[in-house]
């Protein structure tokens, strides 16, 4: 995938740099909104990954207004150290698609980054889901393993549809919080890893393929192969 | 530098005093007295002249219309002679001595009355046959009321000398002028007064705000005690100054709490590096070490949400953010989202919620604030116990939220000191947590307009367990 | 009236003259109206009954005395009062 980094933070910059170019990805990197803005107009990007506030009279918001103005749909990812509720929904309501509150794990970043890109651009209204032989038909909205039904509960359901949604990809136990639950907060607890522990438990459980992993220090997958 | 290019408010503008002058609100106000008073006076004046010098006026015009409707009569009755005789007739009874006459005939030679010859004036004006005209008497140039007709190739006038009248209307006249220079004055000597008035009761509000702008909190507007419109400003001012004391304290509170609560995890996390940096000899104790030290810092990244999280609540900030809701789904998602932690430590979240329950306010930080009221009361009941989460909707109008749980309870002496930051309970100090779940339910609480109680889940029983109660207002 | 009499003239002079031709003048202020008011009061019948009669007398007088305008007032109080039913 090729990349925009929109980043004033020279060691945030390499830092994000770096590992991106470490999970495959080709990378540009603007240091202010304006070259940031130039070169997202001019060129050709899969993802633009754009720090919130940034020097040179363009910030974030302003490029992806700007950018979608014109019609450029390219993904967009924000990186904000601005944690406010407010701020976010700023980012999303001037045309980005996901945001990231600095500080980050890399596997955050990481996650979200392949989450974006492999989000379909235009919503073909799937009907089914399929993994190995884990079924989810979503006009029914049943679950079944090998033929056989699974009973699960409507959150189940949604949290299930996510991980399969994005199969194959990290999914980390924050993007679960915001995606399936709708909120923007610590809960404190490990209560992400009991929902998914849970619906292991209905999924895995009596099969001897496992297809729910848990992916150290970044969060959950499922896939066929182990 | 030239002097045109010099910034304009560098060089002393001497209008300046004079145009902040005429800008000022107390100016203003003045006009407005000084306007007012003067439009009324002129009213007033107004209205007497027309009583009183119109009225002569209209006498006038009155009876000389009568005269001359006599006149004409006496025209019918019999003709040029019979009219002579009547104007003599009235000049001789003409005790006041202003009545003028004059009769012509068609070839312009006088028949009757007391006038030497036909003023130029009549019949010229565009009232018609009225007219006004200057006629000597004795020498002396005196002003006449004139109304002129035909009676067939006759010309008749009939007049009065007004004299008399034009210096009651003079005189009239100069009273009106001198009232009129009085009520200005009066105007402008109450423009004075308000003006001061005004002045006098804005500067104990603007001194305060003065003296709060010179960095002196502790100021408040002093009360007159007419409990009048600016005694009014100074209460909302006082109430303001003692909110932004007590946001002031708060932010004081969490610099003190950061000192402590951040400076700590930081230290360790240095220490655990340092101590790493110092013994390399172990590829394993260093990775250690890093990823202890990387932990340590996610955890100092949660407290630093949090306070962020609990200053968004206060601030009010999040206000504009408000929308109608349905607390009871709300409350249930929560339930259900921190019910598959009660039941992975086998104890029991029980609910008892109204079907709807309407609110306005903000649902992420309202699940945030009950979210952290469950994870409390799960953290304190020992495995087995329940948890019970209700709501209901109170007498007065306002939403209740309680949690309550069957663990040890909270000793009344910590009760009060539960919603301050950082603060734990010593019964608590063994269980994760930072310490600042109550302050931000309490903030969330504070900026719905509601307050967070705590009392005994079931007072007697032992242990006493503890109900925290979320009570919203309408806010 | 040694003053008014300047002052009338000083007043009078350009006014006389306003609009090209002389100001109309009032007749009736005269020792000739005097006398005719004279003849006009002796004609009248009650002109030998009090107050009348004096009243007369007194405009008469002062006609004589250079006052026209005051003989005249009396006079014609005289003729009213000759007028009015006894």
């Amino acid at each position: 995938m090729r990349i925009l980094l929109v980043e004033d933070d020279a060691e945030v910059a390499r830092f994000v740099r770096r590992g991106l170019q470490e999970a495959g990805h080709t990378v540009e990197h603007a240091a202010n909104g304006r070259d940031g803005l130039f070169l997202a107009a001019s060129e050709q990007f899969d993802m633009l990954v754009l720090d919130r506030m940034l020097p040179g009279g363009v910030d974030g918001v302003r490029l992806v207004e700007t950018l979608r103005a014109q019609g450029n749909r390219t993904p967009v990812l924000f990186l904000s150290a601005l944690s406010a509720v407010d701020e976010r929904v700023k980012g999303l309501k001037a045309g980005g698609d996901d945001y990231l509150v600095k500080p980050f794990a890399f596997a955050e970043l990481v996650a979200r980054v392949e989450a974006l890109a492999r989000r379909p651009t235009v919503d073909a209204p799937a009907t089914r889901l399929k993994i190995a032989d884990l079924e989810m038909d979503l006009l029914s909205r049943t679950v079944t393993r090998g033929g056989k039904r699974i009973e699960i509960q409507p959150r189940e359901f949604r949290l299930l549809e996510h991980l399969m949604r994005h199969a194959g990809q990290v999914v980390t136990r924050t993007m679960l919080l915001e995606k399936v639950w709708d909120y923007h907060f610590d809960p404190q607890t490990n209560v992400i890893d009991v929902h998914v522990s849970r619906l292991r438990q209905k999924v895995d459980r009596g099969f001897d393929k496992p297809l729910i992993h848990t992916v150290r220090n970044a969060g959950y997958m499922i896939r066929a192969e182990p | 530098m030239t002097p045109q290019s010099t910034p304009r408010d560098e060089l002393p503008n001497p209008w300046d005093p004079m145009l902040r002058f005429l800008r000022s609100a107390g100016f203003r106000f003045a006009l407005l007295f000084a306007v007012v008073f003067s439009a009324a006076a002129a009213g007033f004046a107004f209205v007497l002249w027309f009583a009183t010098a119109g009225s002569l006026d209209r006498q006038t015009d009155a009876a000389l219309r009568t005269d001359a409707l006599g006149l004409m009569e006496r025209w019918r009755e019999g003709g040029p002679g019979a009219v002579a005789d009547a104007i003599a007739e009235r000049l001789a009874a003409d005790v006041e001595n202003h009545a003028i006459y004059m009769l012509l005939d068609p070839q312009g030679r006088r028949v009757a009355g007391n006038l030497d010859r036909w003023p130029a004036s009549v019949g010229q004006g565009p009232d018609g046959p009225w007219s006004f005209a200057f006629v000597a008497r004795e020498g002396t140039s005196v002003e006449a009321r004139i109304y002129a007709i035909n009676l067939d190739d006759y010309r008749l006038i009939a007049g009065r000398d007004i004299e008399e009248k034009q210096r009651l209307r003079d005189t009239l006249a100069e009273g009106i002028a001198w009232s009129a220079i009085a009520a200005s004055l009066f105007a402008f000597l109450g423009a004075a007064v308000l003006r001061r008035a005004l002045a006098n009761r804005l500067r104990p509000a603007t001194r305060t705000a003065e003296a709060i702008a010179a960095g002196d909190l502790s100021r408040r507007v002093p009360s007159s005690g007419r409990a009048d419109e600016f005694d009014r400003l100074g209460e909302s001012m006082n109430t303001m100054l003692d909110r932004i004391d007590r946001l002031m304290e708060g932010v004081r509170g969490v610099s003190d709490s950061i000192a402590h609560d951040l400076r700590t995890p930081i230290a360790r996390a240095r220490a655990k590096l340092e101590e790493a940096l110092a013994d390399t000899s172990e590829p394993g104790a260093l990775r250690a070490a890093i990823e202890q030290a990387i932990a340590d810092l996610d955890h100092i990244t949660r407290v630093f949400g949090a306070l962020l999280r609990i200053a968004e609540a206060e601030a009010g900030a999040r206000r504009a953010a408000f929308a109608t809701l349905d607390l009871a789904a709300v409350l249930a998602d929560v339930a259900e989202f921190y019910g598959a932690v009660a039941e992975s430590r086998g104890q029991a979240l029980e609910t008892d919620l109204p079907e709807r329950l309407d609110l306005v306010g903000d649902r992420e930080l309202l699940a945030q604030a009950v979210g952290n009221l469950i994870d409390n009361a799960l953290k304190f009941t020992p495995p087995g116990g329940r948890v019970l989460l209700s709501a209901r909707i109170l007498a007065r109008e306002g939403v209740e939220v309680s949690v309550a749980d069957s663990g040890p309870g909270l000793p009344l002496e910590d009760r009060a000191r539960a919603g301050e930051r950082f603060f734990r309970a010593d019964a608590s100090r063994g269980t994760p947590g930072s310490g600042l779940g109550l302050s931000l339910v309490r903030a969330v609480a504070h900026l719905h307009g509601g307050d967070l109680l705590l009392d005994d889940a079931e007072p007697g029983r032992e242990p006493p367990g503890l109900r925290a109660s979320l009570r919203l207002g309408t806010a | 009236m040694p003053i008014r009499l300047p002052l009338s003239v000083v007043l009078a002079a350009p006014l006389l003259i306003a609009n090209g031709e002389p100001m109309p003048r009032i007749t009736s202020d005269s020792h000739e109206y005097c006398t005719e008011l004279v003849g006009r009061f002796a004609r009248l019948p009650g002109a030998a009954v009090e107050p009348a009669r004096s009243l007369a007398a007194d405009g008469v007088r002062l006609c004589e005395e250079g006052q026209p305008r005051a003989g005249v007032a009396k006079l014609r109080r005289a003729i009213r009062a000759a007028q009015a039913p006894p």
